[in-house]
């Protein structure tokens, strides 16, 4: 069993007190014909964790990988701290990575692969053998994993992998701490814990931390702030409940979670859905819109009403905690609800059962 | 444990018998005609056949040689697996075509050619020969031949290695502050190991027991560029067919110590390999 | 079959300066050039210095001719028996568990790590006018040492392991699912052999017969011994060249040699060919199995 996370484990650290902001400008990279990030502008602040969120392809493995040195870009500059650190090779740029699938070496001991950033060190800076033997082991402690050094990456369990990662990572004190997709290759339970786990670790050591996902849920949870990346570029940057509750666009709210999308047009700074009217201040008149719908937003209702959305319950799908229900609603796909279950208790809500539609909230997106 | 575990699929008595059948009338039956005629060797008789003078000099040429020819081709071999890997030029596929020759090309026309090259008129001899070096017909001619014939195996089982090793590792290593050198010290080189162990024992086994290649190019002088296999050869000339059998059941001997040495190479390598993820 | 797929993406921090890896590239293909084009561009100059009549002349000489044949003898008994016996080993092995299969394993792969020449003794000392059965042969005027029995039988064991050695990981790796699949639409054991398992197996099948026609027809050392040399009747190519050679008909020596050295090129292109389809088939089955 793993015991709960003690900060007391952990080493001083140099990077604690030392802020190192990371300024990426107008990043450029190309491979062949595909254009993996698109004149990327992006600050990171000293300390802070942050999330390069979007799907497979948007290029933020490629950013992550241009901030590590693992990738030179086409254009563009990093500074790290104020300083250029665009042409700084990897081997001097003082990043912590750790890889998706770990890149353990499978040749050496647990405690050897954590000890390797400080054996490669040039002989003046090279720690005594006693010195790298009590980092190392500090180190394991700090992952809760002493009792595993000398055995060999094989025998380690993925999660254990995936903490020996960030311990050999440790070693050589980063700067910055970067994570290429820290938990896709674990199982959903373990994936829960750690990625806890790793947020207690970095509220401990407030080291700059960037990591990549493509699971918003992870995004939101772990993050200070999210990037939400799409085709090498950034749609959106903001704390979690900026980019749910606030999304900039339809990207990003069809992104992070399911929805539910209406076509309307705009009039006179109303889009209607059938029947009901859904407030667009800020749009322009007689464009068409696309209206945006979270399943969880829309109240349910027996009542016939002329300012909500007909239609008739084909399928209820019990999911735990929650109920989904689908509608057939005239001239439009079925629309999702998802209900609490005490809602969907209360409202013995049957398959066949006409009901009315009405939006809690919503976001117009018009064309152009 | 039953013998054989249940299967839905036919055929197996007849494809494991016809198997059975087939090896032992073509190896096994014919390997127990050596040992069959070794027994007629007494103790004393063996020990005179296998410890002459003659043919300890040949176990020395052989054994020396083939470990250099091995050795020669554990580096170069090394080097032509990772450059076909690693590096891009025109005619790539080609040259990986080519690294084969050795396997597909009859001993006997690689050993008139190399001969003949070597020779002190050849045209690589030549060069030599105003150096007061001689490679054919010397021992150094054994090793040429010997580095031919072998150069496929360390190549071969370099590369399918070289080309699985994850970029990651290396990134990682630099990540973590290490030099490209540290990198290829540290972490390819060790990862390569078991596959540079395994193709240099295949290479030095080959060797041993190779004839075409170096008789001619040997010279084939008692007690100086005669190899063990040629013995065997020159002793069934003369009608002596113990003397014959007693080195054959020597040659035997390593070969199977070396056959025992290389499947145990290849279980550590994939132990070492491990998991991969 | 190397490369081009480890080469799509290599950052600046996962390679070489560029004359480190000029550096590599020139040494490795000075010592290919040295070691291997060298001795082949050598068989053919040798071959063709006199100019092409002696060299067609040494060619359809009647002993050349005759050696010519026995070595197609050879290589058309022995290619197809051990073909046979490859398939069968590669069955029962790949599909079926059972108990000492990895000695079996072993004992196929023996005549690899058996000296040429050892193997060639080992016949001579079974059925050899000295050998084990040799006065009962004797006895019923059956010749098989110095004759043409031999040579095959010496030719039949050292290619032995081709086939099957090539078969076996193959088959192992393609498991029994598509064979069981065929057995539960109602095929029979052959049906299920010829059009499930054989199409899947082609192409490993046509590289092990490749190679061990390359050895059947190449080998030295193993045929020396059983053939006894006689002119016209027992020499196959490798051993009517070394006699030339012996000879100091170093024309015809090497114009024979050149027979053997096309046939390894022909060997070689082939082998790439197959390789080349081989690794197609495993990757649209890689396509299939992730979509």
């Amino acid at each position: 069993m793993r015991r709960g996370f003690n900060p007391s484990l952990l080493p001083p650290h140099p990077s604690q007190g030392n802020p190192m902001s990371i300024e990426i400008k107008n990043i450029n990279k190309r491979f062949g014909d595909f254009t993996a990030l698109d004149n990327l502008n992006l600050d990171i602040a000293s300390g802070e964790l942050l999330a390069l969120l979007g799907p497979s392809g948007c290029g933020k493995t490629t950013l992550l990988r241009i901030i590590a040195g693992l990738e030179t870009p086409d254009q563009g500059q990093i500074l790290f701290h104020g300083e250029d650190a665009t042409d700084t090779h990897v081997r001097e740029r003082q990043v912590g990575f750790v890889f998706q699938h770990y890149a353990l070496f499978r040749h050496m001991t647990v405690f050897e692969n954590v000890a390797f950033g400080l054996r490669v060190r040039p002989k003046k800076t090279r720690p005594t053998e006693a010195v790298i033997k009590k980092k190392v082991h500090d180190l394991l402690g700090l992952v809760q994993l002493d009792w595993l050094a000398d055995r060999y990456p094989a025998q380690l369990s993925g999660g254990q992998r995936q903490r020996i990662a960030l311990a050999r990572a440790l070693a050589v004190e980063p700067r910055v701490l970067l994570l290429d997709e820290p938990f896709g290759a674990l199982d959903t339970k373990v994936r829960k814990e750690l990625r806890r786990w790793l947020r207690r670790l970095h509220d401990e050591m407030h080291i700059t931390s960037v990591f990549v996902t493509h699971d918003q849920e992870e995004a939101l949870e772990v993050a200070d702030r999210v990037v939400v990346m799409n085709k090498g570029k950034i749609e959106q940057i903001g704390t979690p409940e900026q980019v749910y509750d606030t999304p900039e666009t339809p990207f990003v709210y069809q992104f992070l979670g399911d929805v539910n999308l209406f076509h309307s047009r705009v009039h006179e700074g109303w889009a209607e859905i059938g029947g009901a009217r859904i407030e667009a201040p800020n749009s322009p008149n007689e464009t068409t819109a696309t209206v945006y719908v979270r399943p969880h937003e829309i109240d349910l209702s027996r009542d016939a009403s002329d300012s909500a959305i007909a239609g008739v319950i084909t399928h209820i799908r019990l999911l735990g905690a929650t109920v989904r229900l689908e509608v057939e609603v005239a001239g439009h796909e079925a629309v999702e609800v998802e209900l609490t279950r005490e809602r969907y208790q209360d409202g013995a809500w049957r398959v066949g059962d006409p009901v009315w539609l009405n939006p809690r909230e919503a976001r117009v997106y018009t064309a152009g | 444990m039953a013998f054989k575990q249940h299967s839905v699929l036919p055929g197996f008595n007849l494809a494991l018998g016809y198997t059975l059948l087939y090896l032992s009338i073509i190896v096994l039956l014919p390997l127990s005609a050596l040992v069959f005629k070794s027994s007629h060797l007494d103790l004393a008789g063996f020990w005179h056949a296998v410890a002459e003078p003659r043919v300890v000099a040949s176990y020395k040429l052989t054994f020396v040689a083939s470990a250099l020819a091995a050795s020669i081709n554990l580096v170069a071999g090394l080097l032509i697996a990772w450059v076909l890997v690693r590096y891009p030029f025109p005619g790539k596929r080609f040259i990986d075509a080519l690294v084969d020759l050795p396997f597909a090309l009859p001993t006997a026309v690689a050993g008139i050619a190399l001969a003949t090259i070597y020779a002190p008129n050849g045209w690589i001899g030549q060069y030599f020969e105003p150096f007061g070096i001689k490679i054919a017909f010397t021992p150094i001619g054994v090793v040429i031949a010997l580095t031919f014939i072998t150069l496929p195996f360390v190549v071969r089982t370099v590369q399918p290695v070289l080309q699985e090793l994850e970029k990651e590792l290396e990134e990682a290593a630099a990540s973590l502050g290490a030099t490209r050198l540290q990198v290829f010290q540290r972490v390819i080189l060790p990862t390569l190991l078991p596959a540079l162990l395994t193709g240099f024992a295949l290479a030095f086994a080959r060797a041993i027991g190779e004839y075409g290649s170096v008789i001619f190019i040997a010279g084939n002088m008692p007690y100086v560029s005669e190899i063990t296999p040629l013995m065997i050869i020159s002793k069934l000339e003369q009608y002596d067919y113990l003397g014959a059998t007693a080195i054959a059941v020597v040659m035997l001997g390593v070969s199977f110590l070396l056959l025992f040495v290389i499947n145990g190479l290849q279980w550590w390598s994939a132990k070492r390999l491990g998991r991969r993820r | 079959m190397a490369g081009a797929s480890n080469n799509v993406h290599r950052s600046i921090v996962t390679t070489e300066s560029r004359s480190v890896r000029w550096l590599l590239t020139g040494l490795a293909l000075l010592f290919i050039a040295l070691f291997l084009v060298v001795p082949l561009a050598s068989v053919f100059y040798e071959a063709l210095r006199k100019g092409f009549g002696l060299y067609f002349q040494a060619l359809v000489e009647p002993d050349a001719l005759s050696a010519v044949k026995l070595t197609l003898i050879a290589a058309l008994i022995s290619v197809p028996l051990n073909l046979v016996f490859g398939v069968a080993a590669a069955w029962a092995i790949a599909k079926f568990e059972f108990r000492g299969k990895s000695v079996l394993i072993t004992l196929i792969d023996l005549p690899f790590s058996v000296s040429p020449v050892v193997a060639g003794l080992i016949y001579v000392l079974m059925v050899g006018a000295q050998g084990w059965w040799g006065p009962w042969l004797i006895e019923h005027d059956i010749k098989i040492i110095f004759a043409i029995p031999g040579i095959v039988l010496a030719t039949v064991f050292v290619t032995f392991p081709f086939v099957a050695r090539e078969l076996i990981p193959l088959m192992e790796a393609q498991g029994s699912e598509e064979e069981q699949a065929a057995m539960t639409l109602g095929a029979s054991g052959w049906q299920t052999f010829w059009r499930v398992t054989l199409p899947n197996i082609k192409w490993g099948l046509l590289y092990g017969v490749i190679l061990a026609n390359a050895r059947a027809m190449g080998e030295f050392g193993a045929v020396s011994v059983v053939s006894g040399h006689i002119r016209g009747e027992t020499n196959t190519i490798p051993l009517h060249v070394e006699i030339l050679y012996n000879e100091y008909n170093f024309v015809g020596a090497f114009a024979c040699a050149s027979l053997l050295a096309l046939l390894a090129l022909v060997t070689l292109a082939l082998k790439s060919f197959v390789e080349w389809r081989a690794e197609k088939q495993a990757e649209a089955a890689r396509r299939d199995a992730t979509e």
